[in-house]
């Protein structure tokens, strides 16, 4: 493992080339620190936080429900790439006017920022499915958060392996 | 860069009435990732990235994205809607730059 993170490393920098190699290295071996030093500007949605404060911060203290049954994450077990990594989620749900998936929440857990992207559906998008390409920073898990339109949460994840951390700085 | 805000969708080449369909949408675009200087501190600008994406139907809204830094460069996305009449979809992407993009499907019965 250590082996194959040295390379994921170099193999980092070389992709970045935006970053210099002391800024890189600085950030790498800071771990995931700083939330003192948040981005004000991504607002609402997304800050640098770790997953706990991002699901407290998005749910308060609202129940999740394990959605196994309902809601399938489709996200690949090994990603080559953290840079591109295509998550899926679909939801079997009626999207009728007065019971469909209102809100799909993609969450990395090790991600800087670990809320991804919160996908808005209607009634009128027929099915509940949605995917995107995301980044991963690290090995983590990914969750998918569904809000239906009575206000249940669901919740699924699965761990990702990730060979080249795709989050830079 | 230069081909930044370019649009891309896809749709399936037949669709019946009233079919759910599922479409695929692309735009280039760098969606900057946070920076940091030699000191490990994030460098503080305005970071160009996509926070929005909405889709519509018929002036309907069918799909909307709220996106953070943590979506990847040329984000792809995909949703899915049902399509009732021969209409146009349109999908518009907003950065935090101002800049908005949009492309367009015609969809047709066949």
């Amino acid at each position: 493992m250590n082996h194959g993170r040295s390379i994921s490393r170099r193999r980092l920098l070389g992709g970045l080339g935006v970053l210099g190699v002391a800024g890189a290295a600085g950030g790498l071996t800071l771990g995931r620190p700083a939330r003192a030093g948040a981005q004000q500007q991504a607002a609402a949605l997304g800050a640098q936080e770790s997953v706990q404060d991002a699901l407290r911060r998005l749910f308060g203290s609202r129940p999740m429900k394990d959605g196994a049954g309902s809601v399938t994450l489709d996200v690949p077990l090994i990603a080559e790439n953290g840079a591109v990594v295509p998550v899926g989620v679909e939801v079997a749900s009626p999207m009728t006017a007065a019971n469909h998936v209102r809100h799909v929440y993609i969450v990395a857990d090790k991600n800087r920022i670990p809320v991804i992207t919160r996908a808005t559906l209607f009634p009128e998008s027929g099915r509940a499915f949605v995917s995107a390409n995301v980044r991963l920073g690290e090995t983590g898990d990914v969750r998918a958060i569904v809000e239906q339109s009575d206000g249940t949460l669901l919740q699924v994840k699965r761990e990702v392996k990730v060979t080249v951390g795709g989050c830079g700085g | 860069m230069a081909d930044i805000g370019k649009v891309r969708i896809r749709v399936p080449s037949t669709i019946k009435p009233g079919d759910v369909v599922r479409v695929r949408t692309l735009v280039i675009h760098p969606m900057e990732r946070i920076e940091r200087d030699a000191q490990g501190k994030i460098v503080q600008k305005k970071y160009r990235y996509i926070d929005r994406v909405v889709a519509t139907y018929l002036g309907k809204t069918v799909a909307a994205f709220d996106t953070t830094q943590s979506v990847a460069e040329n984000p792809s996305f995909a949703f899915t809607f049902r399509a009732t009449d021969p209409g146009v979809l349109k999908v518009v992407f907003h950065d935090t730059h101002g800049s908005t993009w949009e492309g367009t499907a015609d969809i047709r019965f066949s």
